[in-house]
């Protein structure tokens, strides 16, 4: 089903979201945009090239809240936080961040126990993909083409939507995306030279350039796999890093989180928080012995986990080519050029 | 699993604490579940931890050290920590008295590798503190329901000095008992000690124990490892017989947290037993 609305209309659209549940769109901040809980249909913009922050926090927020409890009560007075999601709309994401929940899914339902608090809110979402500008090249850092990832691919997307001109085109991938389609009525019928456009659209995604190079997952697992003890090479591909983490707080696809209690006035929440194998405290365990004490240890850590370990696991490679790592990074480490260079060491 | 939501704790009561050692910061705390429907869904097998959880404080990662053999409680020994970091928890859990209320989530783990032990031998090496699960493991398989499924049992256990001997009163019951050999060690005694004194690497190429149909589990410090292992190699054990359980920090417990890896194995849920021949496959990340 291909629907279509002018973008002049978008803050229209997004109030129909709205008024049907959570709408979580780009809105443009100071340094850029971001995807925020839309208050204001008029805040929703479509006029970026990415985000800043990936959009896992629709699924795997910063702060997930576990249980809710006050100090010096007895334990059975507890209470487990309900999620009570209302239907969320994760509104103009971009295919390559739209894979990473893929990613995801395979660590946090598909694989041992269940996480329930990614599955309800995964289960409870309408995903938007949005395809990038294909006019405009891609950013330096991507390299979503090596990951086999188009740059309008609509795979992983409930609906999956397309620039033409001043109208978006939106197009139904899953049924539970048709429903959602089927009732907005403030959406025009999609004709035929618009259905069209949008199939010749995706056709012409696959050949979208960003950086890229002939990566196939067992042969850059084997790769790193040789070179963990290469204390050189992970020396020196991670002199500059500073350990800062921000790598890993962009990234679509880091998962790494802390438990921890956090106790206020006599109330008490235990929740989970983002966490980064970036950090030196990291795996410091409390007889004071740490595995990863020096930067490289973690900068391979972080590595590995993406190319080989996830690999080995899940089959997978745990990266979709976003760049946002690079782009962020305040010291200029590039992932794409580290596993470049490892597989040329 | 314990709750639907893997990452809820269930209440149980502190019925008893032992002072363990003489330097008064290990404890083994008795504790109780409050339902009777949490107690069914905790079934657990030797090797398996729980994360042992104070409201305000936190959570830790703890080996279990009953015996499901035991019925109606769960034990677990517990080093109070903060000499180089703040050891929240166990502090926390070591300031506590019989009668609180602390909360559990588990079991959690793979385990001791039952089966593969069974009609065996089976050579037990502790160094210290790190005999808890041990103990769970050698409580089991002398109960009477087991034994016949065990070939001989070994213990060979040691400490630095008697006072830091672990469950003093079953290590005199084992010395007791035919079906089971106990040797018990510390590197040095003190006026009161009759005992042997002796390093574990040591001892162990004394007792010299036979490869033949036998399966090792060492758990010690690291420098007790370091030294045990070549004994072992030495005495023809082969890695795949080689058992220990690991140590990683860990938070979720579950394989979902991303923190103790090692390698592409979680040693909260792949672990914390492997064989010495798994841990060859994983890069010396730990």
């Amino acid at each position: 089903m291909l629907k279509k609305i002018s973008i002049s209309k978008i803050s229209e659209l997004a109030a129909a979201l709205m008024d049907k549940g959570l709408l979580l769109a780009p809105v443009k901040e100071i340094s850029g945009h971001n995807f925020v809980e839309i208050k204001d249909p008029k805040q929703v913009d479509l006029d970026f090239h990415n985000t800043i922050a990936s959009p896992k926090a629709a699924f795997f927020p910063h702060k997930e809240d576990f249980i809710k409890y006050e100090t010096g009560k007895p334990i059975d007075t507890a209470s487990v936080v309900a999620l009570n999601l209302p239907p969320t709309f994760l509104f103009g994401a971009r295919p390559c961040d739209v894979k990473s929940f893929g990613i995801m899914d395979i660590h946090f339902i598909a694989s041992g126990i269940v996480d329930p608090f990614w599955k309800q809110r995964r289960e409870a979402a309408v995903i938007f993909g949005y395809a990038f500008d294909l006019e405009k090249p891609a950013q330096p850092e991507e390299f979503y083409q090596t990951l086999g990832i188009g740059a309008a691919d609509p795979e992983g997307s409930d609906i999956f939507m397309v620039k033409k001109g001043g109208d978006l085109l939106l197009n139904s991938v899953t049924p539970k995306g048709e429903k959602i389609l089927t009732e907005l009525k403030i959406l025009n019928e999609g004709k035929a030279a618009d259905k069209k456009y949008y199939d010749e659209y995706i056709k012409k995604g696959k050949e979208y350039k960003t950086r890229s190079m002939c990566l196939e997952p067992g042969a850059i697992t084997k790769k790193l796999e040789d070179l963990f003890q290469n204390t050189d090479f992970w020396n020196r591909v991670s002199s500059a890093c500073i350990s800062c983490g921000v790598c890993t707080f962009v990234c679509p696809t880091c998962y790494c989180f802390d438990i921890c209690d956090d106790t206020l006035f006599g109330h008490g929440t235990r929740r989970r928080v983002w966490d980064a194998c970036m950090f030196t405290d990291f795996t410091l365990e409390a007889s004071g012995h740490n595995p990863r004490t020096h930067v490289y240890q973690r900068l391979r850590q972080k590595i590995n986990h993406k190319y080989s370990y996830h690999v080995r696991k899940y089959g997978v490679i745990s990266c979709v080519g976003c760049g946002r790592c690079t782009k962020y990074c305040p010291v200029n480490i590039d992932i794409y050029s580290i596993i470049e260079d490892a597989m040329k060491a | 699993m314990i709750n639907k939501n893997p990452y809820i704790p269930v209440p149980v009561e502190i019925t008893k604490i032992i002072d363990e050692v003489d330097t008064r910061d290990i404890k083994t705390f008795r504790l109780v579940f409050l339902n009777k429907d949490d107690e069914a869904n905790f079934k657990y097998l030797p090797g398996q931890f729980a994360e042992l959880s104070i409201y305000g404080k936190g959570e830790s990662p703890i080996g279990i050290a009953s015996s499901p053999t035991e019925q109606g409680y769960v034990e677990f020994t517990v080093m109070r920590m903060g000499a180089v970091v703040p050891g929240t928890v166990t502090s926390a859990l070591h300031d506590l008295d019989e009668g609180a209320k602390i909360g559990i989530r588990g079991p959690l783990g793979n385990s001791w590798p039952i089966e593969f032990l069974e009609k065996k031998n089976i050579v037990v090496v502790g160094g210290g503190f790190a005999f808890t699960t041990l103990r769970s493991l050698i409580n089991y398989m002398l109960h009477k329901d087991n034994r016949k499924r065990f070939g001989d049992i070994t213990v060979i256990y040691g400490a630095r000095n008697p006072g830091l001997l672990l469950y003093k009163d079953e290590l005199a019951d084992w010395e007791k008992r035919d079906d089971i050999k106990s040797i018990i060690t510390v590197d040095k005694g003190d006026e009161a000690w009759q005992g042997r004194e002796g390093f574990v690497p040591a001892v162990c190429k004394e007792v010299a124990p036979s490869p033949k149909n036998s399966v090792a589990l060492i758990c010690g410090p690291p420098v007790m490892i370091k030294f045990t292992l070549p004994v072992f190699f030495e005495l023809g054990f082969s890695k795949e017989n080689i058992l220990t359980s690991l140590e990683m920090r860990m938070k979720c417990g579950i394989g979902k947290c991303g923190r103790c890896n090692v390698g592409y194995k979680y040693v909260c849920s792949d672990g914390p037993v492997f064989s010495l021949g798994e841990l060859d496959e994983l890069p010396r990340d730990f």
